[in-house]
Order: C-alpha cells, then structure tokens, then sequence
C-alpha cells in the first residue's frame, strides 16, 4: 500500500471516526442478518434462527475490537482511547488520582529542578566560544602549602613567551572600586585585566571595543569597559557612553565599551573592566604574585600536551632565568587546570550527590504509586473478570492499565515541570551566591528532554506493576475466582513488600545522608572562629588613591574614623582591620625573622596572613590575647610593634618565647624591624572549615613605620548590643560626615557574615533534609498501605483469631510483626546502601565520618518510629475486627 | 478457525479469500460460505476472523468494498478483487504451491 492510501485511510479512520464506526456496526448487523435468514430457510422459525445467529457471531465487541486493531491509525485511536478511559477510571477515585500524580510530580519536580542545576552548572559549556580550549593557569608552592596560586607579572610574561600550546594567554587580577556618575558613588567589582583578555574568551563588547595594546601600558590613558548590568542601573543605556568619561576611584575613565549581557568571569560578577598596564620590560617584581591567567588554547592541542610542555618548561626556567623566584618543577609549580573545573570548583560533586538524592526521592515516589496501583489492580478483580468475559483480550486490560499509568504520568510531569520551576526560582533566591554560574540556571530544552525521559522511565516502572500483577496466571485465576481473592496473592505480597522494604531502604540512605550533613553544619557552625562573633556589625569602605594619595592621610582617616564610630551611642568599641575573618584571601607574605633558623626541611620564612589593624582591635572583636599584650594608644608614636597568632608562634618559634624577638615584612635590609609585643589566639581567617594559617598584626595607627604597606581598603567592625537597622544610620551619617563621597559596603551583622560563609553548606544540607524528609514521608506511606491493605485482606483470619480467643495485644502483635520485619529489612538494606555511598559523601563532610555510627544509629532509630506510627492506624482496625462480621463477609 | 491462528494459518487466511473473492463480489457471509464450498468444508470462517482479514486487506488495497442489496435484499458490503488484489493472489497462489510442495517431500522423505 502506498504511503499516501495509507495516510488517507488513516487520516479518514481517525477523523470519521463515526462514519467508520456505524459501517462496522451495518456490516456487522448485515451478516447477522444474512445468517438468520439463511437458518430461517432452513426451516428455523426467525427468533430461533436470529438467536442461534447472534450465538455463531459471538462477542460483536470482540470483533468490531479485532477489527479497529486491523485498520491503519487505529494505534493511535486506541492510545487516545486507553488515556479517556484512563482519565474515566481515575475521575472515579479521586483520592487516588490525587495522591498518586503528587507523588509523582514531586518525584519528577525535585529531580528536574536539581537536574537543571547540575546541567547549567556542571554539565553546560561556559559561555564562551570553544569553551572546552580555555585553561586556567595557577601557581603551586608545596612546601609552603599553597595551591592555586597566583602568578607575578615577570612569569606571565615568560610563559607567554615561551609556551607554544596557546593562540594566546591573558592574565587578570580581582578587586573592587568606587564607581560614580557624578553624583552617587556605588561600590562594584572590577577585573583588572590584560587587554587580550576579551580576545582569549572570544568575546566582543555590545558597545565599542575592548582595550587596545596601547591602552594596557603604564601610564597610558585612563579608559574602562563596563558591563552591560552597570550600563543599564547608572548610566541608563546611555547609547552614545561610549567616549564618555566616569568616575572610577576618584580618577576620571573614558569608557571604550559595554560588555555583552551575562559576561562574566569565574563569578566574580564583574561591573567594571580595567587595564593592568604591566610593563613587559620590568621582570624585577617576581616576587609580587597577584596574576590569574586564563588561556586558549591552540586548535587540536590537548590539556595534557599542555601540560606536559608546562612541565618541560618548568624544568628549565630557572637555566633561562636565574634568580629567586622564579618557577620550577618542585617548590614553584606551574599548573593548568580546564577552566570549566576550574570554575565549578568542588561543587560538582555536592550537585551530584544532591542529583543522586533527588533520585532515590523519585525512586521512591514511583515505588509508592506502583505500590498504590497494584492495591488498586487487587481491588478491581471482578472489573477484570467481566471485562475479559465481554471478550476483552488480555493486552486490551494491560494497555488499559499502562494508560492509566501514562495519565498519571503525564499529569504528574506537568505539575512536576511547575513545581520545579517554582522551586528553582525559590532556591535561587534563597541562596544567591551559593551556586556558581547560578545566573545560567533555567528550565532549557536539556532538562524538558531530561524530564521527558525520567517521565517515560517513570510510567514503564508504573507499567511493570500491573504487567507483575497481570501474568498469564493471574488473568486466568482472575477470571476462575470472579472476584475473590486467592491463595496466590503470596506472591503479590512479596512483590509488594519487596517495594515498600526497598523504599525504606532508599529513605534510610538519604535520611542518613541527610543527617551526616546536618550535623556537618552543625559543627561548621559552632566552629570556635577565636573571636566572639555576637554583637558585632562590620562594613567596608575603600579609600580612592586618588583623595587619599598619602599613608599618613589614610592613617589619619581610618583613626578618626574608628574614633568617631567609637562615640556612637550604644556603641562599645570600633576597629579597623584590613581582613575580615573568618574569610579572607590568603596573601602569604616573605617576612624576615630575626634569629629564627632557615634551612631545608625547615619552614620556609612565609607569612599566611598580614593583618594591619587598629590598637582596638584584639578588645572589640573579643580575641583573648594569651601572652605578652595587645597593641594600645602609646604605640601610635612609639616603636614599631607587631602581634603574632599562636599558629605563628608555634610555626616559627617553637620551644622559644616569641615576645621580644623582631620581625618584618622582606624587603631592603635597612627596613625596620617590629618587635613582638604579644601572641593573639587563633582566628579563623581562610573560611570555618579550613585550618588557621600564620598570622602577623601591625598596628594602623603605627602608619609612619608601615608606610606604603598602610591598606586604602579597610574592614570595620563596631561591637554593639544595638540590633543593625539602629545602628545602621548613625553608621552612614558618621562615614558621609567625614567624606560624603566615600560608599559603604557590606554593612551587616558579623553572624550574616558567618553565615554567607557556610552559605553552601547551608544550601546543600537544608535541600537534604528536604528530601529526606519527602522520602520519609514517603515511605511512611507506603508502609502505611501495605499494611493497611494486609489487615483488610486478613479480616476474616483476624475475626477466626480473636473469635478463637487472640487477646487485643496478640493482634497487634501481629500487625506489628508484619510491619516491623518491613522496616528491619529496609533499615538493613538502608545501612549497606549508605555505607557504600559514604565513600562519594565523605569530602562534603566536615568534623563527622560518612560512618559515624551515632548517625546510623539515630536515623535507623527514626525510622523505626516512622514504621510503627505508620502501623498504628492499621494495627488499630485491626483490634476493632468485629469476628462475627469478618467471617460472615467472605 | 480457531481465534489463535498462527501467521500461516492467517496468510492462508488471506488466500483464501481472495481465492473466493477471484470468481466474483461477496459480502461477509457470502465470502464465509464461498470458502466453506472452495475447501469442501475443511474451513469454516466465523466473523471474528473474517471481517478483520477483509479490513486488512482491503487496508491493502487488495479488496474494493461497496453498498448494495443483498439477495434478501437487505444492505450489505461487497468486497471484490482489485487489479493489485488479482497480483496478490498470483502471487500468493505460487508462494503456496511452492510451500506446499516442499512440505511434501518433507513429509515424503525418510
């Protein structure tokens, strides 16, 4: 047949549907009638030759069905029918209807919410052309154990020299600067950048152009490039900026061009693009590293090619270059890392363990409406035994099963693809900066493709449970027992509790996992940061080089500052410090200290951390000065002091007492030495969950001695029982006295700071718990089913029982048993898929084993609580069995 | 014949009525009876597997189907052969003597 008849027959038998039906029925009719006649000449009288003739024929159903099952396009007229019929059935019980497409939708919601996450996240490409060649390229000194490190300028550009793998390497530098329009200065983040940088992504500004090589020179003229967000909020869309000059630090910049929309880099969510105007000819400033370099590389090199030049490289840079610092292959690495992993950094395995929880969230949400289907099959044996006595066939009942099945799917799905929408947007703004790239995270065609296939798997899991049901045997028993149930339900009640002792399993993995994190958080965040975080409000504000050209003009702002925020009422103390704890960059310092042993195997004479900070310091934020004393007014014009954390302490002056010896910043050796006045407890500076690097404190206020290292970007913190709206305004009105043009940033509790900095923890923890407790719930009702279906069944056993004389208790008893072998079963199941699993959760842990077995123990615990209350209502219609009435029933 | 025809038994089935289609138009019972008197009763076609095969194939174009009255006149459908239908039955005529043969001297063989 030609594929066109085809198309006309199909097309004819779909929309006349009617016509085709009532000539089936003529035809039919017809050959009834042809066959009473022809018994009627026979010499039958015509009711009996009409009666033996309609007998002959048979089920007219059966064959008009046989037929329709012939005709081309009927596979799709019998679908649609299957899905109204479905749709019938499931209006019929609602409640059903109801709890089943829930249970679907949140399966198939949370796991395409999630998926959407990891997809933007982890799996996408970064916005950039050819994203797959960009590498990010970081410094790695063991000895002194820092990794992914920065670069110095004379590196930069001995690497961009020599390595052949790159069309091309650019470099950059994070920071933050004032931005005006002429009348408001607002603080945002800037890159400073090599003007190749645009060129390495592959990205072209909307507006104008990205720098020139004249333009990244020292002392070249002033220009920026802004980004599409700050063009639109300050400057409206102005579309003739470019050209135009801004405000930026004080210093006016002619703008050469706006930055596309969304164009970023490694989330640094920048507003503001500046040329680093290095100079290629000065390689003397080796040991400044302050460089991330970001390279492409060429067509048909491979990261590892890349890699392994890195290595050739650095095995000769010190013959090429001779001197101090200068990259080698043991304590001076050079490496390369994609810039994709680079970027997603170790949140990729959280987003897959929270994928992989989602999952056994849906796993269990399918067991629970498979559970609910076969307990709805085992309700309707009479349905089938007429259905099948009408001359229904058997796939005829299946597929009518599966349709029911894909209704609930497919309405499931789309209040599933609602609630995920919903949900997404609920996370992200819950938890903004908690994700990278979380301004790419949408519901795109990936995850529709993603949801539709979870939805499939979904209904053929569904689609298994009326086919384990509906066996040969089944069918046949089905129809012999004509309603009545049977002695081989044995077997569907293992199926069954197969399913529910497997859901319990599932949600003892997460519950588990859950709780291990929970308690993660938990230690992270009553992780002693050796300060008391209560009471303290803290902002930042940074000085413009440009109004604040001298160390003693800053010296001189930031005491009158600290002074003055120190005389607001309700107040205690004020202090200025240049890092604000307990995250901060690590800016590991070469410092000389006087009669301190150096040598290999020895540390290596490097200080973590720098801190310059006001005399109040130590006193406003609450750090116990345990030896010697913290720093205090006179020092102001006394001689130079420094305070060191116990880390350093102990690092470098172990054995020995540390107060009284000199130290200083490496440098000429006419600087001047700081002696050591005290030694501070440990502050936690690198984030709560790392550990605490060396630490050396100046004192601010000593400006004269540490001048040109006096910090223009400095953190405030004020202790104060005030809550923050209170003190907020008094705070503003105190910096706008003083300098009406400085922006304050960040002002907020300490405690917000705390808990910006376990933002992610937080995040992946509380969407555990979620789940976990969706899980529980879930299988709190699925156990609730089986049991509740298993004392039905078992009424006229329980009313022989207690009519044999069963006390009330020996019911429960067994009602209990039932339930609690369930749960034991799935809380061992649920033990062995944990401990497997531990091994993927363990980095996400903190200060907890993926084994703590206290965890174990209290999850199995609560469980065991779920399944028992879950039993109750079961096990109390069970004691209510009237004997008289179960017997007489059956 | 017995609903659980096997595929040879059904492409028998479809020779066959195009066989008793091949002198002339039938409706259903006709096409029933013809092949009743073509096999001297050794198929007997009940509707449960006449009319979907007569839907099949005349799906295939091998069968035109049309109103008219019947010898009792009453309206029934009356399928004949198309020219395709015709190719179809020389086609199959061959395919089956051809198997037919061969399972004789399968059976023949010793």
């Amino acid at each position: 047949m030609s594929i066109l008849s085809w198309l006309r027959t199909s097309i004819r038998n779909l929309l006349g549907r009617s016509t085709v039906e009532r000539e089936l029925d003529d035809e039919l009719r017809a050959y009834v009638d042809e066959l009473a006649a022809e018994k009627a000449r026979a010499g039958a009288s015509p009711e009996e030759a009409r009666r033996a003739a309609v007998m002959e024929v048979g089920g007219v159903a059966r064959v008009k069905d046989q037929i329709r099952d012939e005709r081309p396009g009927m596979m799709l007229d019998n679908t649609a029918r299957d899905l109204r019929l479905g749709f019938r059935q499931l209006r019929r019980s609602p409640g059903f209807a109801a709890i089943a497409v829930v249970t679907i939708a949140l399966g198939i919601g949370a796991t395409s919410a999630i998926f959407s996450v990891v997809n933007a996240v982890a799996l996408k490409p970064l916005p950039y052309p050819n994203a797959d060649r960009l590498v990010f390229i970081t410094s790695q000194f063991p000895t002194l154990g820092f990794d992914k490190f920065w670069l110095s300028p004379p590196e930069y550009f001995e690497l961009r020299e020599r390595a052949k793998s790159y069309t091309d390497i650019a470099a950059y530098t994070a920071s933050a600067v004032n931005v005006s329009d002429g009348t408001r200065p607002e603080r945002v983040n800037a890159l400073v950048i090599t003007a190749n940088l645009f060129d390495v992504l592959g990205v072209h500004p909307r507006l104008g152009a990205s720098f020139t090589a004249d333009e990244d020179r020292p002392n070249a003229q002033p220009v920026v490039v802004i980004s599409d967000g700050l063009w639109h909020r300050t400057f409206g869309g102005d579309p003739a900026i470019v050209g135009k000059q801004i405000e930026i630090q004080g210093r006016k910049r002619t703008v050469v061009g706006v930055a596309p929309p969304g164009f970023d880099l490694h989330d640094t969510h920048t507003d503001v693009w500046l040329p680093l105007g290095l100079d290629p000819a000065n390689r003397k400033n080796r040991g400044s590293h302050f460089l991330y370099l970001v390279g492409r590389l060429k067509p048909g090199v491979s990261q590892g090619r890349a890699q392994s030049e890195m290595h050739a490289l650095l095995q000769q840079w010190g013959r090429i270059t001779p001197g101090i610092h200068v990259p080698n292959d043991s304590t001076h690495k050079l490496q390369i890392a994609s810039l994709q992993s680079e970027v997603i950094g170790n949140v990729s395995r959280a987003l897959w363990v929270l994928q992989g929880a989602v999952t056994l969230v849906l796993l269990i949400a399918c067991a629970n409406v498979a559970n609910l289907l076969l307990v709805r099959a085992e309700g309707r044996h009479k349905e089938f035994a007429i259905r099948t006595a009408l001359g229904a066939g058997r796939a005829r009942i299946l597929r009518q099963f599966t349709a029911e099945g894909m209704v609930l799917t497919v309405l499931g799905a789309a209040l599933g693809l609602a609630l995920a929408r919903w949900g997404l947007q609920a996370l992200l703004a819950a938890n903004p900066d908690s994700i990278p790239r979380s301004a790419e995270i949408t519901i795109d065609p990936t995850v529709l493709t993603f949801t539709t296939v979870v939805a499939i798997a979904t209904a053929t899991i569904f689609g298994l449970a009326p086919l384990l049901h509906l066996g040969e045997h089944a069918v046949a028993a089905a129809i012999k027992e004509g309603g009545t149930r049977s002695t081989h339900s044995v077997t569907r009640h293992r199926v069954r509790r197969a399913l529910v002792a497997s859901e319990i399993a599932l949600a003892m993995m997460l519950v588990v996992g859950a709780g291990l994190l929970l308690r993660s958080f938990r230690n992270l965040t009553t992780v002693d940061a050796g300060f008391d975080a209560h009471e303290l409000v803290t902002f930042g504000v940074v000085m413009p080089i440009a109004s604040y050209p001298t160390p003693e003009r800053r010296v001189q702002f930031t005491s009158d500052l600290v002074r003055k925020l120190g005389t607001i009422p309700g107040v205690q103390s004020a202090a200025e410090m240049t890092g604000l704890p307990p995250n901060r960059q690590v800016n590991a310092n070469d410092t000389d200290m006087e009669n301190v042993p150096q040598g290999p195997g020895l540390p290596a004479l490097n200080v973590d951390y720098y801190q310059y900070a006001s005399a109040s310091y130590f006193q406003t934020m609450g750090i116990p000065i345990l030896k010697g004393r913290a720093f205090n007014a006179s020092d102001a014009n006394g001689s130079g002091v420094a305070v060191i954390n116990e880390a350093l302490a102990k690092r470098f002056y172990a054995n020995t007492d540390p107060i009284g010896r000199r130290i200083r910043p490496s440098g000429p050796d006419t600087a001047a030495w700081f002696t050591i006045v005290g030694v501070a407890k440990d502050v936690k500076q690198g984030g709560l969950d790392q550990k605490v690097g060396t630490e050396l404190y100046f004192n601010t206020e000593q400006g004269a001695r540490i001048g040109g290292n006096v910090p223009n970007a400095i953190n405030l913190v004020v202790r104060t029982r005030r809550p923050l709206d209170v003190i907020a305004p008094a705070i503003r009105s105190t910096v706008q006295s003083m300098d009406p043009a400085l922006p304050i940033v960040q002002l907020r509790t300490m405690e917000s700071v705390f808990g910006d900095s376990v933002s992610r923890q937080r995040f992946l923890s509380q969407l555990l718990d979620i789940f976990a407790a969706v899980a529980l719930v879930l299988a709190a009702i699925g156990t609730y089913g089986v049991l509740s279906y298993l004392v039905t069944e078992r009424q006229r056993e329980i009313g022989i029982r207690v009519a044999l004389g069963a006390s009330t208790a020996g019911i429960v008893r067994l009602v209990l048993r039932q339930g609690l072998s369930l749960s034991a079963m799935g809380i061992a199941g649920g033990v062995v898929g944990a401990l497997a699993l531990a091994r993927l959760t363990g980095s996400l842990l903190f200060g907890v084993s993926p084994t703590d077995p206290t965890t174990y123990v209290a999850v199995g615990a609560v469980i065991l609580l779920v399944a028992l209350l879950a039993c109750l209502i079961p096990a109390q219609r069970a004691i209510r069995v009237d004997p008289l009435v179960a017997i007489r029933n059956e | 014949m017995p609903a659980s025809s096997t595929s040879l038994l059904q492409g028998t089935l479809d020779l066959l009525i195009l066989r008793a289609l091949s002198t002339g138009e039938l409706h259903g019972l006709g096409v029933s009876r013809r092949i009743e008197q073509i096999t001297r009763g050794t198929f007997s076609v009940g509707p449960g597997s006449l009319f979907p095969a007569l839907h099949r194939l005349q799906s295939a174009g091998w069968l035109a189907g049309r109103w008219g009255p019947s010898e009792t006149n009453r309206r029934a459908k009356f399928y004949k052969l198309t020219a395709a239908g015709r190719r179809q039955l020389d086609v199959e005529t061959g395919e089956w003597k051809r198997i037919a043969v061969a399972i004789a001297y399968a059976l023949e063989a010793t």
